[in-house]
């Protein structure tokens, strides 16, 4: 059990740790205002769940347990949920990067076709978060991650090829 | 040949060049951990601390009704029997909040953590939103009671049509503050259904070991919370009855 640390310190610590949190809302959220909700409510919830974090975990994979469940639960705004619009904000994004920008979009777009579980497994071994580490994050066993994941990596190279095939 | 799993990792490291890291500063985090949370669990949460707080003042008005029929014996019983009746509710209601510190850690893993909400919506929430809308007629006597007393000065009896009227009231009002907290938690209990189905390891299995568990608790509650329910319609029905009360 760790003791609650300020706000101030705990703040310093996910600004150093937010493309964790980043990477999450780009796969769970659509559209740069609900990415904006997600990221708070994950901030909200990592502070809330601080001081359960036991110090025998690697911080960066507690971040992306809570991180994910978070997203997971959140189902307030997915009645009204638009196409996904992965990568609009392109301001973000440097012209001289168009081609890999594409590559990019297409991931996502594919990604975010997958389901909520899915999502999650494929964004952790993205991550290069190993079987044993995913099956932890998920509460499932190694096993169960090793098939799924060659499931959905089928799965998303189709997906690939599909959102390919809808955008000619 | 290409390594698929390699073009795909690559693919997404690159996104991760492309997007840059920081984003929000320090001092921007600090402002979103200081504001509320949306959560399911922090709604409910929400939604239980206001019904007490509203249950506190029911139990205010009904204090209040005492020193105003102070002397008449049979409406002090009803008011103290209600006030009893009440901070039951509320001791109920409290310990519900309690259990909430299972759903509230989003730092489990996702099986534990969508298990134990999917747990809670499908057992202690249901006695919660009982416990929430059986406060009507509570509200009911010691608002009556007031009234009966700045309007008459004494305890008006009234006709049967009245009764029906005022019954049928407290009964829509009662049913639908049930139906529509129930039909905002079965769209979360849906989602959370599918996405333990997705997780496609016995996870379903692992809420209903769970609701079994607590069946029995859960009976309990269910047959207390009822007869609170049908006393406080006894106690309504009493107070509009005026049975051997008249008070002048």
């Amino acid at each position: 059990m760790t003791t609650k640390p300020n706000k101030k310190a705990f703040s310093e610590l996910i600004e150093q740790h937010q493309a964790i949190i980043h990477k999450v809302t780009m796969v769970y959220a659509n559209g740069r205002a609900d990415r904006e909700d997600l990221f708070q409510e994950i901030c909200l919830q990592l502070w809330k769940s601080y001081p359960n974090f036991r110090e025998e975990a690697q911080f960066s994979t507690w971040m992306f347990r809570v991180a994910i469940n978070t997203a997971i639960s959140n189902i307030r705004k997915e009645k009204r949920m638009l196409p996904f619009e992965p990568l609009r904000d392109t301001d973000r994004i440097p012209e001289d990067g168009m081609e890999d920008k594409e590559k990019v979009k297409l991931l996502y777009r594919s990604i975010a076709k997958l389901n909520r579980i899915d999502k999650a497994i494929i964004l952790l071994w993205l991550e290069e978060k190993n079987y044993k580490e995913i099956a932890s994050i998920m509460g499932t066993s190694e096993k169960n991650v090793s098939v799924k994941l060659v499931r959905i990596k089928r799965k998303l190279e189709e997906l690939v090829m599909e959102t390919v095939s809808e955008e000619l | 040949m290409i390594d698929k799993d390699k073009y795909l990792k690559d693919m997404w490291n690159k996104a991760e060049n492309l997007l840059g890291s920081s984003e929000y500063e320090s001092s921007t985090i600090e402002s979103f951990i200081s504001k509320r949370s949306n959560s399911t669990a922090e709604r409910i949460r929400k939604m239980i601390y206001v019904d007490i707080f509203m249950k506190s003042v029911f139990l205010l008005v009904l204090i209040i009704d005492i020193f105003l029929y102070l002397g008449t014996i049979n409406v002090i019983a009803v008011c103290i029997t209600s006030i009893l009746l009440l901070i039951s509710l509320i001791l109920f209601e409290f310990k519900m909040l309690n259990r909430f510190s299972e759903i509230v850690d989003y730092g489990k893993s996702t099986k534990e953590k969508l298990a134990a909400m999917l747990t809670y919506l499908r057992s202690d929430f249901f006695s919660t939103l009982i416990a929430i809308s059986i406060g009507y007629p509570f509200m009911f006597i010691g608002g009556t009671l007031i009234y009966f007393y700045s309007t008459y000065g004494y305890v008006r009896p009234l006709d049967g049509q009245d009764i029906i009227v005022f019954s049928l009231f407290i009964i829509a009002g009662l049913v639908f503050n049930f139906y529509m907290n129930r039909k905002q938690v079965d769209y979360q209990i849906k989602h959370l259904e599918t996405c333990l189905s997705d997780l496609n390891d016995s996870s379903l299995q692992m809420v209903s070991d769970n609701l079994d568990r607590q069946r029995k608790q859960d009976m309990t509650n269910k047959v207390l919370l009822f007869m609170v329910l049908i006393f406080g319609f006894v106690l309504l029905l009493v107070v509009f009855k005026n049975i051997g009360f008249l008070v002048h």
